[in-house]
């Protein structure tokens, strides 16, 4: 299908978070409780809209594990967006953090858009990071911050489409340079020939997309 | 669905500098050649590689687009599998039309074995060949994961039906059937790729008889004598892929080589309508006198440029560093571990 961008994401944070659940929610719209544990990376893709133009987006969902870690940082550099994810019933997810941060600010761009997300916010009654302490978190390193359930899918396709549109808005304002892939931007066919001048048009109303 | 598909290379083309003494002896697809003589595509079509199928292939063609711009320099190997279970027979899982691409390839081209394996799920439309890598209307093919090839097991479960087991650190274990459309052949490329991640090159370190002691190879030079056209790449800019594939380097990853290698002398041998097969090298492959030399050694000095000192030798038990298996095995006296080929 024709895109006027594609936007590389990619989904990091501690092993058992949910990351591949949140990628199977925004994909397929269903929830997996049980799912295997990734090893290097598995790819989902889909299609929205932003502000009346299609956008593909590539999602890289990369292990947690630890020794996997070395190669999932391999992944970071060329991505657009990279959805920051851990467990509110696990404080040491919350803990951890700022090296995932550190490890995606040292090796992707500057002007990444990162995400923030507080997932299983269904498990309320097991709750152990506060969302106050998640919105503290992402105020104090530049984030964008929901909290999400890949079970009910509660948050799960504001989180992505959320951050398109951060995207989509430094795009829009001459941050990113589209025309640098390195960037984690591609131009679609359909958009290539008026790229050159497009407007300073920002924000924009978003609707979900089928799966690409 | 892809939707780009870039420039087409030609393999032996783009393949610049790895050249090692080779013994064919242990290659039981030799033989398999001589059933194969006579379905190297006729018209147009140079690569008998790319008439198998299993190069330049769809997968190639998605994981070198823009789209993804992943390994851009490195060959693909691959074939198309349909996924199967184990019952009284072996059942397929989907329907006939949804077949799996599988395919390796090497982060950085000049790694003297392949260290990633893809995967990706292929919709082909009816009445369609589904081995064709330039099929008229193209399939939808999504990538659906890249894995580790150290984290991957890799066995041939049924010689005769052509099965392998795809089994994952994880315990994910995949059954899959070459593709019928698939020629002997093809089969016996993946027999040779199973033994050769198996018990590896005489040039890697999984060959006990080598001592190494050093990485030789620095992140950004790996090309003998293409340093200068390395400097003219990276100055282009970073690429997407570039943390994956580190600085590029010309060359090709060693056991692929081989492989395609083989495709490539049989196309010679086709030509010259030999009624035995050349086992050793033909003298116009020996023409340079690179020929003896492991791959990207050719300058000590490099040494100096190291940014991992030691060689850590491949072993899924430990943590290691990924930037390392931008690194290459060498040994510290390659000219004894060659003399006598290089059988596995």
């Amino acid at each position: 299908m024709a895109y006027a961008y594609l936007f590389k994401y990619i989904i990091i944070g501690d092993t058992g978070v949910g990351k591949s659940c949140l990628l199977l929610q925004f994909t397929d719209k269903r929830f997996q409780p049980v799912h295997d544990l990734t090893m290097g990376v598995e790819f989902g893709a889909r299609m929205i809209t932003i502000d009346g133009k299609q956008i593909k987006l590539q999602i890289w969902d990369t292990a947690g594990q630890e020794s996997f870690r070395s190669i999932t940082r391999s992944y970071y550099r060329g991505a657009a967006g990279a959805l920051l994810v851990y467990d509110i019933t696990r404080r040491d997810t919350f803990n951890h953090l700022t090296t995932w941060l550190e490890d995606a600010r040292q090796h992707s761009n500057s002007n990444m858009v990162i995400m923030l997300i507080g997932n299983k916010s269904d498990l309320e009654s097991r709750r152990e990071v506060k969302k106050e302490e998640g919105e503290a978190f992402a105020r104090e390193h530049g984030l964008i911050f929901m909290e999400t359930s890949a079970k009910t899918a509660s948050n799960v396709e504001e989180a992505f489409i959320n951050t398109a549109k951060e995207i989509y808005e430094k795009i829009q304002e001459g941050v990113f340079d589209i025309n640098n892939e390195a960037n984690g931007i591609k131009i679609g066919p359909q958009h290539a020939a008026t790229n050159a001048s497009h407007g300073g048009n920002q924000g924009g109303q978003q609707a979900g997309g089928g799966c690409c | 669905m892809m939707t780009s598909v870039p420039p087409r290379k030609t393999w032996w083309k783009s393949k610049k500098t790895v050249k090692v003494r080779r013994s064919y002896s242990t290659f039981p697809s030799l033989n398999a050649w001589e059933k194969f003589r006579g379905l190297l595509p006729v018209d147009g079509e140079t690569n008998p590689g790319v008439g198998l199928g299993v190069e330049e292939g769809l997968l190639c063609q998605m994981v070198h687009s823009p789209e993804f711009n992943l390994f851009p320099n490195s060959v693909v190997f691959e074939s198309n599998f349909v996924q199967v279970r184990r019952s009284r027979d072996w059942k397929e899982i989907y329907k006939a039309s949804n077949t799996m691409a599988l395919g390796v390839t090497s982060s950085v081209p000049c790694l003297p074995l392949p260290n990633i394996l893809l995967m990706a799920r292929v919709i082909w439309h009816q009445g369609q060949s589904q081995t064709w890598n330039r099929p008229s209307t193209v399939p939808s093919i999504n990538l659906k994961s890249i894995l580790p090839l150290k984290f991957v097991e890799l066995q041939i479960w049924d010689h005769h039906e052509r099965i392998l087991r795809l089994r994952t650190v994880t315990e994910k274990i995949y059954f899959l059937k070459l593709h019928p459309d698939h020629p002997e052949t093809v089969f016996r490329f993946w027999i040779r790729l199973v033994q050769i991640l198996h018990k590896g090159l005489s040039i890697t370190t999984k060959d006990p008889t080598i001592l190494v002691t050093h990485c030789l190879v620095p992140k950004s030079l790996c090309s003998p004598g293409g340093k200068s056209e390395l400097v003219q790449k990276n100055s282009k800019g970073l690429q997407p892929s570039e943390s994956l594939t580190h600085l590029m380097a010309q060359g090709e990853s060693e056991a692929l080589s081989q492989i395609f290698s083989d495709l490539h002398q049989q196309k010679q041998y086709s030509s010259s309508r030999s009624e035995k097969v050349q086992i050793n090298k033909t003298s116009s492959e020996k023409a340079t006198p690179c020929e003896d030399s492991i791959p990207c050694t050719c300058d000590l000095n490099w040494r100096d440029a190291f940014m991992f000192g030691e060689w850590e030798r491949e072993n899924p038990s430990g943590p290691q560093p990924h930037s390392l298996l931008s690194t290459l095995a060498a040994s510290s006296r390659p000219r004894l571990s060659l003399i006598g080929g290089n059988s596995i």
